[in-house]
This record gives C-alpha cells, structure tokens and sequence, in this order.
C-alpha cells in the first residue's frame, strides 16, 4: 500500500475464492507503514573508511607440529610465537603468528650483517663511517632509553657520561700507555662513578628540575673541556688512544671491522636492554613512573632501589661504549657534549618513539643518515632532521613505532562513536539499563515498539476518526485497522473496556485491572446510550493516550 | 682584578640572566611549558634588533623596540606550534619540551643558513661615557643594561599586578585548572604569556648583544643561565628569579675573583645542586606553591 492519490484496498481472502477475481474497493489515503522503518534504518552520520578488523595471515599447517617448537634452551620461551588453532567454520587446522616482531628483528639483523657488500664503492667509506656511528649511537641510545623510556626520568646528562668516560679513559690510555682492550674497562668505571654523580640528586628531584639540571651538567662538561688544558683545548680534542684495528689492514678493511665491531656493540646494548627493561628490574620501573611513585610504594614496589639500580646499570653501559668509542675514534672530542649533540641524539630517540628498542634503532638509522650521509644539504640537514622530529611531536603520540597503536585507538574511537549514534537512533532503553535488565528480548521490543507508535501517531487524522465514529465495527481502512490491531494487542493491565450496565440504553468505559479478583476501575462518570457510541468514545481514548505517549 | 669591577659586571649579568630566568620561570608556570627555545627566541630578536640598525637607524629607541618586538613574535611563533595544538593533549610538559627543542634545532639552523656564522655587533645604545657611583667606575653599557632592565622588568611586574591581562596571567600560574573554570582562555592566555615572555627574551638579547655580539649560537648559553636561575629559584615563582639570580651573580662575581673564571660554571653547578637538594623546589619552594610538573 502506498501514499497514491487514490489509494485502493484489496481484500485478503479473495484469493481463496479466485473464480470471483480479487475484489477491491477504494479507500482513503494513508501512510506507508514502512516509513518508520526506512527513516529509522537510514544512516546519517559521516563515516570514514575505517576497518573493523585485525588481519593476520593464516598459515596452514597440521596441528601435531605446533607441539614440537624450538625454544630458546634453558626457558620455556619460543622463538616465534604462534597459535594454532582449528576453524569452527572449515574444521581445518590453522597457524598464526601472533608476535611478528623476532622475524621483523632477524630481518634487521641480517641486512645490518649484509651491508658493506650492498654500499655502492662510490659512497662507500661515507656510508660505512655512517654505519660506525650509527652503531656506536644506537649502543648509546638504547642505554639512555632504559632511563628515559623504562624508568621515566628525563635525564639528559647521558652523553655527559659517555664523555665522561671516553676522555678518561683516553687521559688514562695517554698517561699510563694502557692497551686499546683496558679502555671500555675503564670507561665502565668511570661511568659507574659518574652515574653515582647524577642518580644522587635524582632521587631527590622530579621531572623537568632533573632535565634541566642533567641539562646544565653536560654544559659545564662541555666548558670545563673546552678551556681545561689537559684535555686538549687547544687541539679541539683529546686524541691518542689506542685503537683496537692492527695497524696492517688496509683502509676498507679497517672500514669494515670496524662497522662489524660497532655491530657487535650494538647488539650487546640490545641485549643490555632486553634484559634489563623486560625482566623484573624494567617491570619495577614501569610500575613506578613519575608521580605514581606512592602508588607503587603502597604496592611495596622499593622504587628508589629500582631507580638507582638502572641509573647504576645503564650508566656502566655507558661509560663502557664511551670507553669503545675512545679506542674506535682514538680520542674524544668536546661535541659530544655540545647542545647540538643532545638535540640530535633526543631526536633519534623521540622519531622512533620513547620507551621501544626498535624505535631506538631505527630512530637511529634515520637521523644518522641525514647528518652523515646527505652532507651535501648543509645547515639544511639540521632543519630536517628538526622538522622530523617537530611533526612527530605534534602528531604522533609515541613516535613511528607507535603509529600502529595509534591508529588502532583511533579506530576504535570511530567505531565506538559509530555505535553510540546506533543506540542514540531507535532505542526506547537508554544503554544503560539496557545492560541491567534480564530479559534481552525487552531491548529489542520496546525499540520495535517506539517504531511502532511514532508510526501510528501519524496515522491518526481527521478522516481515520471520522470513519471509526461511522463504522465501528466493521470494514476498515488501512489505517484505521493498523490502529486498532495495535490498540488490542495492549496488554490486560489498564486496558480499556466497555461495560454493560443496561442492554441497549447505558453503557460506560472501564479500565481493566488485570489481576484476577480485583474489580476493573470506572474511568469517567458518563453514560452512553448505545454500545457503537461507547465504542468510538473507547477509542478516542485511547488514541488520545498513544498521542500522549 | 678590582672588586668593583667584577661587583658591577657581576650585577649587570644577573639583571640580564634574571630577565630571561623570569621569562622562563613565568611560561612554566603559567602554561606548563619549558621554553627550550627561549635560546632561538633570544639569538632571533638579536638579529631583528641587528637588522633594524642596519635598515632603519641605529636610534638606541628602534633598536630596542625591533629586540623586543622581534622577541614577542618569536615567542607567538612558538606558542602557535609547540603550545595551541598540543596543549591538551595526553604528556603534554614532555612533548612541549622536546617540540620547543626542535625549535631550537631548526631555528638556530635556519639563523646559520640565512645569516651566515659571522657574528653581528649591534650599535652601542648606551653612548661611550663613564659614570662614577661612589667612587666605582661604571662603562655607560653595562649601566644603561642594569638600569633599563630593571625599569622594564619592573614595568611588566607592575602591568602583571595590575591589569586585567595580568590578573588572568597570575590566576594561570596559580591554577590552570580553576583558571579555566572561571572563564579565563587557555590559548587567549598562551598567547599574551609567550609574546610577554618572548619580549622579555628580546630585552635580555638587545641588552648582552652591548657586551656580546649576535651569532646564530649565542641564544645556548644564556638560556641554560637562565634555566639554572629559574631552577635555583623555583620554577614559576618571580621573587625566587630575582633571589636566584641574585645568589648567582654573587657567586660568579665571587668565584672570578678568588679561583679564577674558569671555576664559575663548576661552583655555579654545585651551588645549584647543593641548592635543590636542600630544597627540590628551588628557593621559592618555601616562599609560594609550585606548581605540579
């Protein structure tokens, strides 16, 4: 039945009687009854395209050898985690890797392992010094990440201490004529003591009076070297370490062992911060960042001890590459503690996101290849790197590491925004008693029933009550008959009803209790004289109340 | 070395340092941002001031107004990338310190690539005259630097304290959060504070570049001076600036003359240190509440 101008109404069971034909009759106009539901169901928020689900390759694969795994020997730990599970929808068995990251990381290690034979020989000793360095800061990066990231203290005095200890140990190596192997030695000493130095007023300071004040540390280290003359102000430098290359390799092979050495280094630091930020001590840490730290001691996490321990930890690590980086350069020199230095290193850490190794890593990667490698750019490199880093603070919340994440809660924030437009639409319960009630069913109902009601308000007009107060009983529109169905399926409870107080002369309107026993109650203190009257009289009634609801 | 020398050099710094340790100290507290490129703010209105002289004239007047001009717009420049956009977002002080750094990293270079690494002298604004105060003799530099400083920074205490503008500026150092209730505009008042702030950078820059010279670098150094006096003072608190810087001055004056200049930094350092152990809040830590990091 549609809204035409002249609408016609066909009757049901003509088609039991089909050699009379259908029989039809005209009819007055009336609403289509699914406008409620295209208006209801229609979507009108704006909608990105968003996905809905996580992907992950299935592999298949027979269920027995997902027992037999490797794992790596005196723990439980597998290499790769898999789970293996069978689809209740195929009933095949299949495999997914959960944790893609040791693949990603083998990767890494492999092309790291594989570069001095893919570099192009026109760039090759740029490129290979590069890829030192990039080691040797990456090494330096990782220790600093296991304060700044696991522990939370935003110390910047990280290369005050690997200074620290490459011009001790140089000063030392000069003096004392010690070999190239004794200097990291030495280095971790020094950087021991050193981290003692800073983790004292560490403990006392929070947040940014320890930043600056770690801030003002590497200045003065840098002035005091600058103007001391044991420590070479008048050569830009403290040179003459011992280097660990024989002297009797040639210029690309010293390149290469050297790059190989500092890849070595790297991977210890690597394996310094595995085992420091995913064991019980970087557990503590991240238990108690700043501000939680009462927290945490109510808890009886001894945070203070954590905290020394990891700047005592780290600051060896420290002081042991700043040993490294001695006999690697054969000196140290005054810009590793300059302003440039620290911005530039905070850079690589903030790219690739605070509190990740990868991020360290390849954070690393990215910034020493615009400062060492595009040299031709200039000041313009700086601003760059700069820009990097400005865009990756405003936008990112932990770096490029986290854009996954990221975008993951964003995504979750539209689909849930999604859903509470759906709720807001159609639902007679609001969601929150929707959660308490039993019986789910009455969700769905009482929302198919607000549907239903602002449908039927629109139908009542003039002509729908007109033609009820003319035929009562029989040969309904459309309309009117959609009306009245609704208005019998109420429920016994406040029904109303028609009662006869003398046949054919007095009939009055009564409202049903519903409970067996009780009495219905008498609604208005009117008599009417005949039942069609009482009838239409009910159904203002109650078209009044569905107007009213 | 005559101690009246090194006594009036010693007050003419901590007049320069205190302004910009109050500028500092002010954006901290007030928006709860460390100005790490409050150095790029200072060697920028150097230049400004610099190009105003060359362009326009070396009226002491012009060149001081280009500073500070060029001070304040430097520091909108900074509040509209590193305040507005990530001001309420989650971690907002870390990633406000490490977006003012890259500032820092990219203004300083730009400086460098645009005007070169030669360093600029500004006109002296003070004349060339000696002044005779109870028997010390005064360069006019460094007492025209002490007198207009103090002049200004009293200027802008007294608008702090009295004007509608200052009254919102203070209600934010109090308490950003009932600053906000009340009606008072987070963003409005990030504006006034960085340009005030960055004015006040444009003073200190103008007035050193009389001693010093405007290079690309030479924000560096002033600035962490200018940190360290905030830090010894309280961050946030404007009588703890003026003590700080006090307590500094008095120190390096102290340390040139009896160990030596090379000494300054250390002594300063470990006065700091001695300082914020005693007390972690700075010297204001006892006079007013700081506010939360």
């Amino acid at each position: 039945m549609s809204d035409t101008s002249a609408p016609r109404w066909i009757d049901p069971i003509a088609c039991h009687y089909p050699e009379y034909g259908t029989r039809e009759v005209e009819t007055n106009p009336h609403l289509s009854h699914q406008v409620t539901w295209i208006e209801t169901t229609r979507f009108r928020p704006k909608m990105h395209l968003v996905g809905r689900l996580r992907y992950y390759y299935k592999w298949p694969g027979h269920g027995g050898g997902l027992w037999w795994r490797t794992r790596y020997w005196p723990t439980r730990r597998r290499v790769l985690n898999i789970r293996g599970e069978y689809t209740p929808k195929t009933k095949r068995r299949e495999k997914t890797i959960v944790d893609k990251r040791p693949i990603w990381w083998t990767l890494a290690f492999l092309a790291f392992l594989l570069l001095p034979f893919v570099v192009p020989a026109a760039s090759y000793n740029t490129v290979m010094s590069a890829a030192a360095v990039f080691a040797i800061y990456t090494a330096i990066n990782l220790c600093w990440m296991l304060i700044v990231g696991t522990a939370g203290i935003f110390s910047l005095a990280s290369y005050a201490v690997v200074g620290a200890a490459a011009y001790g140990a140089t000063y030392l190596a000069i003096h004392l004529g010690l070999p190239w192997w004794a200097l990291p030695l030495i280095g971790s000493l020094i950087g021991l003591g050193f981290g003692v130095m800073i983790a004292l007023p560490a403990m006392r300071l929070d947040g940014f009076y320890y930043a600056l004040l770690t801030l003002g540390v590497v200045e003065l280290c840098r002035v005091y070297v600058v103007q001391s003359r044991e420590f070479g102000s008048a050569t830009g430098g403290l040179y003459g370490a011992p280097s660990y290359l024989p002297a009797s390799l040639g210029q690309s092979a010293k390149l290469m062992v050297s790059y190989y050495i500092a890849i070595l280094v790297m991977t210890l630091a690597l394996f310094t911060y595995r085992f420091i930020d995913g064991k019980r001590l970087g557990r503590l840490l991240r238990m108690a960042p700043e501000k939680k730290e009462a927290f945490a001691q109510a808890c009886g996490v001894d945070f203070i001890r954590a905290r020394i321990m990891v700047f005592l930890l780290s600051s060896t690590a420290l002081g042991f590459i700043g040993g490294f980086y001695a006999t690697h350069f054969g000196g140290a020199s005054p810009n590793l503690f300059s302003f440039d230095t620290l911005l530039l290193s905070l850079a690589m850490l903030v790219i690739g996101g605070i509190g990740r190794s990868e991020g360290a890593v390849a954070g690393t990667v990215i910034v020493v290849f615009i400062d060492r490698v595009l040299i031709d750019l200039g000041p313009l490199r700086y601003m760059l790197i700069g820009a990097i880093m400005l865009g990756v603070v405003l936008f990112l919340k932990g770096g490029l590491f986290g854009i996954k994440q990221q975008f993951r809660t964003w995504r979750n924030k539209k689909k849930s925004e999604r859903r509470a437009t759906r709720a807001e639409k159609g639902g007679e319960m609001l969601p929150e008693e929707a959660t308490e009630i039993e019986d789910k069913d009455q969700v769905f109902f009482r929302r198919f029933d607000k549907m239903q009601r602002d449908f039927l308000k629109r139908l009542v007009t003039d002509a729908v009550v007109d033609e009820h107060r003319t035929r009562p009983l029989g040969q309904h529109s459309e309309a009117l008959e959609r009306l009245l169905i609704y208005f019998r399926r109420q429920g016994q409870v406040d029904k109303y009803a028609v009662m006869v107080l003398e046949e054919f002369k007095a009939y009055r309107i009564v409202a049903l209790s519903g409970h067996r026993g009780t009495a219905p109650r008498v609604v208005e203190d009117k008599n009417y004289p005949s039942p069609e009257e009482a009838y239409h009289a009910l159904f203002l009634r109650r078209v009044q109340d569905l107007l009213e609801s | 070395m005559n101690w009246s020398f090194v006594l009036s050099n010693a007050i003419t710094l901590a007049c320069i340092y205190g302004t910009l340790a109050i500028g500092i100290s002010v954006t901290w507290s007030s928006l709860g941002l460390v100005n790490m490129a409050y150095g790029f703010i200072f060697a920028l209105s150097g230049y400004g001031a610099w190009l105003a002289s060359v362009n326009i004239s070396t009226n002491p007047a012009i060149v001081m107004a280009a500073g500070i001009l060029t001070g304040g717009a430097g520091g909108l420049i900074v509040c509209l990338i590193a305040f507005i956009p990530i001001h309420d977002k989650p971690s907002f002080p870390l990633r406000a310190l490490i977006a003012t750094l890259a500032i820092s990293l990219v203004g300083n270079q730009a400086l460098l690539w645009y005007f070169g690494p030669r360093a600029k002298s500004l006109p002296r604004l003070f004349g060339n005259w000696n002044a005779d105060i109870l028997g010390v003799i005064v360069t006019s530099d460094k007492l025209g630097a002490s007198i207009s400083a103090i002049v200004l920074l009293t200027a802008i205490l007294l608008w702090m304290r009295s004007s509608r503008r200052g009254l919102e500026i203070r209600a934010m150092m109090m308490n950003p959060h009932a600053a906000s209730i009340v009606g008072i505009g987070v963003r409005r008042t990030g504006f006034y504070v960085m340009a005030l702030t960055g004015s006040l950078a444009g003073l200190a820059a103008v007035l050193l570049a009389q001693t010093y010279y405007v290079a690309p670098f030479s924000g560096i150094t002033p600035m962490i001076k200018g940190l360290s006096i905030a830090l010894v003072g309280g961050l946030g608190s404007v009588p703890g600036a003026i003590i700080g810087a006090a307590v500094l001055g008095v120190n390096e004056a102290l340390t040139s003359t009896l160990l030596g200049g090379q000494y300054v930094l250390i002594t300063q350092f470990l006065l700091i240190i001695l300082v914020l152990l005693v007390r972690p809040r700075g010297i204001a830590g006892i006079l007013d509440k700081a506010r939360e990091a």
